[in-house]
């Protein structure tokens, strides 16, 4: 039981090594699900192609059954799986500027990455601006220090949030998960657009 | 369109199996009895006098003498270097960096090894790593370094080095050759002698 590779008993070359592979089978799989087309991401906001809601939530949910029946088989140890902190103003100032890059510039930084990988010139730019992004925030840091740290709540879970246990709400969540996939699917239709990829 | 049907039914029945379940806690850190049993038979968890001795002498810093009796034991007499932590405080925050901690290794000790084998017991189920118990405690201890008994000649010449290292452990904690063995002494502090102060000059006189 416990960790399969405990942090610290390894070295770190094959820490690195494995955070590679992992990076590597992510990007996989960004590429399989055609992410690292802009039109594609684009369309989660017009509707036209919910394929990022489905991917990103179908992950979510195999992570999170996996976790709860992992836990019930004693296979594995909740209190000691790393759980993000949660800062409300960082969360919710950063989400606006994540929301409103993707939309602009087409790509999230992990399909910019993706894209950037397989020679999409427009996501070439987008990684360039995102390191000059990196570079200011980094330079200025002092300034928003305060904010970056306000409002903060520590590592907290919805289902500790709530009250009440995590296989229920993962029952929730993949209740309305599925509500979304069909309204996404049923949106897929409204919003229908011409394949111009052929074109392109 | 049916697939995504029978998607729907399956991850629903799965959500709905999770609920159902009840949410066990895991711990990897604690070991159960068996691991524990398993520890205890392999017994490398004990720090021999000779050992500890030696450390002392040598002002190793890798070894931390940790005293689990009580504290009014522990001012009457304790080790050289040793810190107090009464058994029934073994857990207090206050403690938990010293018990709980990868740098050095916790030597436990008490008059015997009762009490010490009980805090060592009790830590390790707790998964904390690098304690140790001081073999025999402070009676054996009293036995080894203060009043060492003399090999006979049919014990071999590594019984003789032990003894001769016994003796200049002796020594060194007790004074050299002190006709008195009883280490209960603390060693008294040098006293810092003052300054004299200096008679006032100059003046009339």
């Amino acid at each position: 039981m416990g960790p399969i590779i405990p942090l610290f008993e390894i070295s770190e070359e094959i820490n690195l090594l494995i955070a590679f592979l992992i990076g590597l089978g992510f990007g996989i799989a960004l590429e399989q699900a055609g992410f690292s087309s802009s039109r594609k991401l684009a369309g989660m906001f017009y509707g036209y192609d919910t394929t990022v809601l489905k991917v990103f939530f179908t992950a979510s949910i195999v992570a999170m059954l996996g976790l709860v029946f992992l836990n019930d088989l004693g296979m594995i140890d909740m209190s000691i799986v790393y759980v993000n902190d949660y800062y409300i103003a960082s969360a919710i100032i950063g989400g606006v500027i994540m929301g409103g890059g993707f939309i602009i510039g087409g790509f999230c930084p992990g399909t910019s990455v993706c894209a950037a990988a397989i020679g999409k010139i427009d996501a070439m730019y987008f990684v360039g601006g995102s390191l000059i992004g990196i570079l200011i925030f980094g330079q200025t840091y002092p300034l928003w220090e305060k904010l970056h740290f306000a409002q903060h709540i520590g590592p907290v879970k919805l289902s500790d949030t709530l009250g009440v246990k995590d296989g229920l709400l993962g029952l929730i969540v993949i209740i309305a998960a599925l509500l979304m996939f069909w309204i996404g699917e049923m949106a897929e239709k409204r919003f229908k657009r011409e394949d111009i990829s052929k074109e392109l | 369109m049916k697939a995504r049907y029978i998607l729907s039914i399956v991850l629903v029945s799965l959500g709905l199996i999770a609920a159902i379940l009840p949410q066990n806690q895991n711990s990897s850190l604690e070991l159960d009895a068996k691991q524990l049993l398993n520890e205890i038979q392999v017994e490398n968890y004990v720090i021999s006098i000779d050992e500890m001795a030696n450390a002392m002498i040598n002002d190793d810093p890798e070894y931390q003498l940790i005293d689990v009796r009580s504290k009014e034991e522990y001012e009457k007499f304790s080790l050289p270097g040793a810190m107090n932590i009464p058994f029934d405080q073994l857990f207090n925050e206050e403690w938990a960096p010293y018990i709980d901690q990868v740098a050095r290794k916790n030597v436990f000790y008490c008059n015997g090894t009762t009490l010490a084998s009980d805090a060592w017991m009790l830590t390790r189920q707790k998964g904390y790593k690098n304690n140790y118990i001081l073999k025999g405690g402070l009676n054996n201890w009293y036995t080894t370094i203060i009043e060492p008994d003399e090999p006979t000649l049919t014990n071999g010449q590594e019984a003789m080095y032990d003894y001769q290292a016994r003796l200049g452990a002796k020594q060194f904690f007790t004074g050299a050759g002190a006709a008195d063995n009883s280490s209960n002494k603390k060693k008294a502090k040098k006293p810092v002698p003052r300054r004299k102060k200096k008679m006032v000059a100059g003046g009339c006189s």
